[in-house]
């Protein structure tokens, strides 16, 4: 996986096949948690007909479990309450609101869908498209934050932490002694990879204004 | 922009002086302080340090008051914050 970086004005990051597929699956997780539309029904493979998808078809089982559950935390997090304290403001404002987020969400989502279906490692997002894929992938990681249950700046230090312990007891075969959550710890290095990549997304956005300015 | 245009065509909405409210962005875990300052700059037009004072509000007080006005203008900041990921709220202003 390489991060976004600039090419000739247009943000470009790599991923490989299977990469590519999982973020692809859980953007569409996400869409359809949203709104109960299907992104590109029958024009990708199924998970499991990649080569060593088993695993990963599990882990993300259990996600599409979760967001499936009746009042989901996690639809909560992209459709907050506007007023916690005052029910009558909270509800008209959702009365008001909550159609036209949802959609402008789904819609930003399918874009980024489709980015992620073109043939080739290259994940390229316009100029145009890069402030829109940027809150897409807000709305994406807000889902697996809610899954790995991240509420404080605390929670997400200790998830980093975790995934260290984890991938060092994996590496040394020390998983079964220290009781590893295999499904948390691979949705968190998910969590940090959509991180990472969001982060250099903005990094081009903050960048290209930058240019702007100085015209 | 498109704050910008949404405002002009609220223009017209009575909003009382003496009831103004607040609109106001909490701090949570996921979204990146790049991020949090380039919206801050791009949807109330901030220059960048008056985005960083906020995004540092945000990050080491727990929120900030980006926004203060009419009850319809604060919806429409609220809904755009939404919009970005960024967890918003809007109260009378003193409560």
């Amino acid at each position: 996986m390489r991060a976004f970086e600039d090419r000739d004005g247009v943000a470009v990051a790599e991923l490989d096949e299977q990469e590519r597929m999982v973020v692809a699956r859980i953007v569409a997780d996400v869409g359809l948690m949203l709104s109960g539309e299907t992104f590109g029904m029958g024009d990708t493979p199924p998970l499991d007909t990649l080569q060593g998808a088993d695993a990963i078809l599990g882990y993300l089982r259990g996600l599409e479990e979760f967001l499936a559950e009746p009042g989901d935390p996690a639809v909560l997090r992209l459709l907050p309450n506007a007023a916690p304290t005052d029910r009558e403001v909270s509800d008209e404002f959702r009365r008001l609101t909550e159609g036209d987020l949802r959609q402008l969400k789904v819609d930003r989502l399918r874009v980024m869908w489709q980015q992620l279906s073109e043939d080739g490692p290259e994940w390229e997002v316009t100029a145009e498209d890069a402030l829109a894929t940027a809150s897409a992938l807000t709305d994406v990681r807000l889902v697996l934050a809610s899954r790995l249950s991240l509420e404080t700046d605390e929670d997400a230090e200790r998830l980093h932490t975790e995934i260290e312990l984890a991938t060092h007891a994996l590496a040394t075969d020390e998983d079964r002694e220290l009781d590893v959550d295999h499904e948390r710890v691979w949705l968190g290095m998910l969590y940090q990879a959509l991180t990472w990549l969001q982060d250099s997304l903005v990094e081009f956005l903050m960048a290209a204004d930058g240019e702007d300015s100085h015209e | 922009m498109s704050f910008e245009e949404q405002y002009e065509s609220e223009g017209a909405v009575a909003t009382r002086p003496d009831d103004p409210w607040v609109a106001i962005v909490w701090n949570d875990p996921v979204n990146l302080m790049s991020y949090v300052v380039y919206v801050f700059q791009k949807h109330f037009g901030f220059a960048r340090h008056e985005a960083e004072a906020h995004m540092r509000e945000v990050h080491e007080l727990g929120k900030s008051v980006v926004a203060s006005g009419g009850r319809e203008q604060m919806e429409i900041h609220v809904q755009a914050m939404h919009g970005y990921g960024l967890w918003a709220t809007l109260q009378r202003s003193g409560e």
